[in-house]
């Protein structure tokens, strides 16, 4: 006798646990992640490469290993290496050879980081995560030229589904990031209380005058009493995004949240390539299912006409299907769970699910106009 | 007649056991890692992979000389034996460390780099002679607290002066 699976959900714990991590879903949002992580990798990896080609490489100055037996190559050896590198990272963005790219990519990226102490950054580690996180998965299944010269070629598209355990875990480390920095600023006193923020803007008050803000928002960034507020803002901030995303009803909040958390660093701060990499990451909250809500448009309407062809080209999670309704009809959209909204407010809903429109179309979802009507669909 | 378990996910397939638990550990070890990796982060110099971000405000900065079999306490500030601080010492804000700068990763992790960059330097200036070891004189200043001093010394280098005069 052989055996024989019957598909009933477990009811153990242990199940449970099992079939959440090895329940396959789709790796879209990875598949767009890697082209983002790419460009991020490139970025990173470009400064090493010009230098490298000035002649300077890490050990020309003060480098420290981590330890004595991590392998240190030849300087020629070593160029060569970044250039692979390079040479990945563009393929990884692109997708060709995306499993090998994907993981030569990693492997220069993460070598480089433990060549020395002095490499170390929390935006690189974050960024040899989420490179290890796609060298695991069959991320190049979609969105890139494998898959196109596969079709090319007249073979079937691979499953672009995958257990989804690595999906878990990078939700988990992406959450990390923000929760253990979060954490370590309320349980600093100084922190939580605004000295460390005001403090360091009195160090840069030259900077802060000579910027283009008006004075009111100088006066306000040089006064202590106002920190003891801002900062416990940006603690509770950092702790809402790392807890608000893993909950649906917070999700959409706190991406839209996060957006705003890393442009404010990006302005203020240089953080290399964090805040790109973090913003990129954003994509792997989307649940992973792919058209399960459908647009229905009326195609000689020409408003709708081009919300459909913004949602052809923007669409870059997969998450709509387009059907053409009939003459005069509304702009319907049947969410994954039945709700339909129609008009504006289905067009507010497309918009704030698409990845380039969300973060603008997010906040009016909260005006009663674009809430869904009651009504639901068989 | 022998009937194994499966492990059915949803209706979409069925797992080997080694699979299974596979994931099971990879999922299992990777958590307890990052969050063994953020704990350590409160302990250590460098806190990698614990993400303590713009950890402080602190500041330091740094009289660093060298110290010659003499006695003669000469600042690093001034070339020697073709050597130069500045470029021996280009990166984690070092370069110049008399200057008062922000400790970007915090004061531990900026003294630690600086202690480290003392014996690099004292490892990697075979042309010198005459140095016996590199110090530096630390003043820290945690957050809006009070200036701190710690002396820094670097390793010995006895075989470079039992080599004799260049």
């Amino acid at each position: 006798m052989t055996a024989t699976s019957v598909a009933l959900p477990s009811t153990t714990p242990l199940g449970r646990v099992d079939e959440l991590l090895g329940r396959r879903v789709s790796m879209r949002a990875l598949a767009l992640l890697r082209i983002f992580a790419g460009a991020v990798a490139l970025m990173h990896l470009w400064p090493f490469v010009a230098d490298a080609r000035a002649g300077v490489i890490y050990r020309d100055a003060f480098y420290e290993p981590y330890a004595a037996w991590y392998p240190e190559l030849p300087r020629s050896l070593y160029g060569g290496l970044l250039a692979l590198g390079v040479v990945a990272a563009v393929a990884m963005s692109l997708g060709l050879l995306t499993r090998v790219a994907t993981a030569a990519t990693f492997g220069v990226v993460a070598y480089n980081l433990f060549l020395s102490t002095t490499h170390f950054h929390s935006n690189r580690a974050y960024l040899v995560i989420v490179l290890a996180a796609l060298a695991i998965v069959p991320c190049g299944r979609e969105l890139s030229v494998d898959a196109w010269l596969r079709a090319r070629r007249g073979l079937p598209a691979l499953d672009p589904r995958s257990p989804a355990w690595p999906l878990w875990l990078l939700r988990f480390e992406a959450s990390v990031v923000y929760g253990a920095s979060g954490l370590s600023k309320l349980v600093d006193g100084d922190w939580f209380g605004g000295t460390v923020t005001w403090h360091r803007m009195v160090q840069v008050r030259d900077r802060i005058e000579a910027s283009p803000l008006p004075s009111w928002a100088v006066s306000l960034l040089l006064d202590r009493s106002f920190h003891t507020y801002a900062a416990k803002v940006i603690v509770l901030t950092e702790l809402f995004i790392a807890v608000g995303l893993w909950w649906r009803a917070t999700r959409y909040a706190a991406v839209w949240v996060a957006v705003v958390f890393h442009i404010a660093i990006q302005l203020s701060a240089a953080v290399e390539v964090f805040s790109f990499l973090s913003i990129a990451a954003l994509v792997i909250w989307a649940v992973p299912a792919t058209r399960d809500r459908v647009v229905v448009f009326d195609a000689a309407d020409p408003g709708q006409r081009r919300l459909a062809g913004a949602v052809e080209s923007l669409d870059w999670l997969a998450r709509f299907r387009l059907a053409e309704g009939g003459r005069g009809s509304p702009l319907t959209l049947t969410d994954r769970d039945g709700t339909v909204s129609t008009g504006r407010a289905a067009t507010v809903r497309v918009l704030s699910r698409l990845p380039l429109t969300a973060w603008f179309a997010l906040p009016l979802l909260l005006l009663p106009a674009s809430r869904p009507v009651p009504a639901r669909t068989g | 007649m022998t009937t194994r378990p499966a492990v059915a996910c949803h209706g979409l397939g069925v797992d080997s056991r080694v699979r299974v638990i596979g994931r099971r550990v990879a999922v299992v070890l990777v958590v307890v890692a990052q969050l063994a990796l953020v704990a350590r982060g409160y302990r250590s110099d460098h806190k990698e992979f614990g993400f303590q971000m713009f950890p402080e405000s602190s500041t330091w900065s740094a009289e660093v000389v060298r110290v010659t079999a003499g006695g003669a306490r000469v600042p690093v500030s001034e070339p020697w034996f073709g050597y130069r601080w500045d470029e021996l010492v280009t990166s984690r804000g070092l370069a110049h460390p008399s200057a008062r700068h922000h400790a970007d990763a915090g004061l531990d992790n900026q003294v630690a780099f600086l202690a480290a960059a003392l014996d690099y330097v004292a490892a990697h200036t075979p042309r010198d002679r005459e140095t016996r070891y590199l110090e530096a004189t630390v003043t820290t200043w945690h957050n809006t607290d009070g200036p701190e001093v710690t002396v820094l010394r670097s390793r010995e280098r006895g075989a470079a002066l039992d080599r004799g005069p260049a």
